[in-house]
């Protein structure tokens, strides 16, 4: 049984920062990986563990720079990884159809039976690259997955999940393999990469691949959204603040409060 | 965390990613319930197994049968002073389970002491605690008493250790005496299992430093251990002394790991913090504060960095590693009472790291050899004269 796990190297903006065009500076940015995609990682290697012969490999769309990141994904037992970066995907901002069309030929030279993305990416927040995938590659899927049972899954060859609706209802789903699920946060522990597994991380491979070698060319990944103006918001701070005792504070917030239409009759 | 002068740029991948992993583990595990642990004085001993796991214990040493793994001496330097950003008791958990038993075995102990003990060490399966210093002799760990005196197939220990970090929640400990029946007594090392007749390991409590650490004592009364038990490849003081000098190297690093903790926490309280009209760090007495304190821990960073490069290849002395852990220590000390002292009101309580360290950084003074012993082991290699006996 072959995973794919889809990871992301996000850049994480510092407290203070500036603006840089399009982009914040360079400057007040860290690198690191995506937090959703630590739990699929999580996922898949708790499922490689459980099951006997089971491969995860990772794939990135990203610079040369995402390797220590990807090489942590290793070290937490990711098998192998493959990195996919080409002049051509060097955009400010990819939309999620040209990262699909791009894992779609990952997806179409492994054939994964089962693939496992983040929820949403911390940085562009688009939260639609793992359904828009399964979407085009034609599989099954299932979102925000916050259980996966993977004795069922390893017994069954389906995907017993379950899901986080909105209002704390739950939903219990079976889906069958291949399928593409887009794991939540808190559906595990991420571990730590333990010295060991640093250690063999070092000779795990990271294949890189540019378009051609995945067969598409430039023009399959020209992105249709385009990042016109990165501005900070103007903060109004609109703060009164009551003086006196309980009573008189609580008597004069009441009446704010009905003013502007807050609360019952 | 502060590198000013962009030493960790140099690391390889593998040290980083060995630095991310501990700082990652700090900041998660260590840090948020350290302060309620300092204040009941209880060690976190969930940790063990974990750091276990990790590979946190002796991983600078060689041996993939003991499930070692023989990482860079910077890589365990990055570590050490990782770990000791969280607290120096946790560090100490570690310089003794890695420095002060497993080196021993590693470097002196027959292929059934290896066997036996490294792996269950490594994974923090087993606790180890390290006995030299006795009630009355500190500072001159030769003048020990504890003795060993054949009996047969068999050695009969007596004498008691104090001072002992983990010898409370220790499986075995490593037990430097004399042997009373060779010629000269040489110092032996002995591993003597804690649940053997006659071994007490009465816990020390009303520390005011080192709180978030067990430590407490060793009694010996009549312990009869195998000869088996007997470390072989040592005898003399050497023995514990190249111990000694692996632990130090740890604490050379982990006292910049302290002082970079307190030099963070001051420098956000001091952006925070406003006083009149504006944060406390506009105030040109604060920013010399800061600016020292930035330079006495950038220039303490460099001497470990050289000590790990000279370990390496095998270039080092006890002595380097004496004014390393002498300097750095001094160091850390002083400057998280000046991180401290920039925290107001708020730096006395457990909310904030740099009390901590600095009441932790009080035994590391001591600890190891203390910086006077430090300062006298200096002057007698740079002038040929001993002066430790009066
Ligand atoms: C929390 C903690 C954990 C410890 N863990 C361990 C452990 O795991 N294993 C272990 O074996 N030991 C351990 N120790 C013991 C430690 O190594 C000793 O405390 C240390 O060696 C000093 O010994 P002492 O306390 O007897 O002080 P003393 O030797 O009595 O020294 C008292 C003072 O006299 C000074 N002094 C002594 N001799 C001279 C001299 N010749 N010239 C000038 N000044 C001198 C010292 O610098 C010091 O200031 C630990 C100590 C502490 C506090």
């Amino acid at each position: 049984m072959k995973v794919l796990v889809t990871v992301k190297e996000v850049a994480e903006v510092e407290d203070d920062f500036e603006i840089d065009g399009t982009g914040v500076d360079d400057r007040y940015l860290e690198y690191d990986l995506n937090e959703w995609d630590d739990y699929a990682v999580e996922e898949a290697v708790q499922l490689q563990e459980a099951g006997d012969d089971i491969e995860v490999v990772s794939v990135t769309i990203g610079p040369e720079r995402a390797e220590e990141t990807i090489r942590m994904a290793l070290a937490k037992g990711v098998d192998r990884a493959i990195r996919v970066w080409d002049d051509a995907l060097d955009q400010d901002l990819l939309d999620t159809a040209t990262k699909a069309r791009v894992f779609r030929a990952v997806v179409e030279e492994e054939e994964p039976d089962l693939i496992l993305t983040g929820v949403q990416a911390g940085d562009d927040a688009f939260g639609a690259t793992g359904v828009a995938l399964a979407e085009s590659v034609g599989q099954e899927w299932a979102a925000v997955v916050n259980q996966l049972d993977i004795d069922h899954l390893l017994a069954e060859n389906v995907a017993r999940v379950h899901r986080e609706l909105e209002g704390g209802v739950e939903e219990l789903t079976d889906v069958e393999l291949p399928a593409v699920l887009t794991i939540q946060t808190g559906i595990n522990e991420p571990r730590y990469a333990s010295l060991r597994g640093i250690r063999q991380a070092q000779s795990k491979e990271i294949a890189p691949k540019t378009l051609a070698d995945l067969g598409l060319e430039a023009g399959d990944v020209e992105s249709s959204l385009f990042l016109t103006e990165m501005y900070e918001p103007e903060s109004e701070s609109d703060a009164t603040l009551f003086e006196g005792s309980a009573e008189e504070t609580a008597a004069e917030l009441a009446s704010v409060l009905r003013e502007k239409g807050v609360g019952a009759e | 965390m502060l590198d000013y002068v962009s030493l960790e740029a140099d690391l390889d991948e593998e040290e980083r990613m060995i630095r991310d992993t501990a700082r990652e583990f700090v900041e998660e595990r260590i840090k948020p319930d350290i302060g309620e642990h300092y204040e009941a004085g209880t060690f976190p001993e969930e940790l063990i197994p974990e750091m276990g796991e990790l590979g946190f214990y002796a991983p600078n040493l060689e041996g993939e049968e003991y499930d070692l793994l023989g990482v860079s001496e910077t890589a365990y330097g990055l570590l050490m002073q990782e770990l000791e950003a969280g607290d120096a008791g946790i560090r100490s958990m570690a310089s003794v389970q890695g420095a002060l038993v497993m080196y021993p075995i590693h470097a002196f102990g027959s292929d059934d002491q290896k066997a036996e003990w490294l792996p269950r060490l490594a994974r923090g399966e087993a606790v180890g605690c390290f006995g030299l210093t006795e009630p009355e002799h500190g500072s001159n760990p030769s003048a020990m008493e504890t003795r060993a005196e054949r009996d047969g197939d068999e050695y009969v220990l007596n004498g008691s250790k104090t001072w002992i970090t983990n010898s409370p929640i220790a499986d075995v400990a490593v037990v430097w005496g004399r042997d009373t029946s060779a010629e000269d007594n040489p110092v032996r090392g002995f591993l003597v299992e804690t649940d053997r007749d006659g071994v007490s390991t009465n816990k020390i409590d009303d520390k005011l430093s080192m709180r978030a650490s067990v430590t407490g004592e060793i009694g010996l009364s009549n312990v009869t251990v195998p000869e088996e038990n007997v470390l072989p490849g040592v005898e003399g003081m050497k023995g514990p002394l190249s111990c000694l000098t692996q632990a130090r190297f740890g604490i050379a690093w982990g006292a910049v790991g302290a002082a970079r903790d307190c030099f963070e926490t001051a420098r956000q309280y001091a952006t925070d913090r406003e006083q009149f009209g504006g944060p406390i760090a506009r105030f040109q007495i604060q920013q010399q504060k800061l600016a020292e304190m930035a330079t006495q821990i950038t220039t303490a960073q460099l001497l470990a960095y050289r000590l790990a490069e000279l370990k390496e290849r095998g270039d080092l002395r006890p002595q380097h590693v004496s004014m390393a852990k002498r300097n750095n220590v001094r160091m850390a000390r002083d400057q998280a009472r000046i991180a401290r002292e920039m925290l107001g009101g708020n730096g006395i309580t457990t909310d904030y790291s740099p009390m901590r360290h600095m009441s932790n950084l009080e035994t590391v003074y001591t600890y190891e050899g203390t910086h006077d012993i430090h300062t006298l082991v200096l002057g007698q290699d740079l002038t040929g004269i001993a002066a430790f006996e009066g």
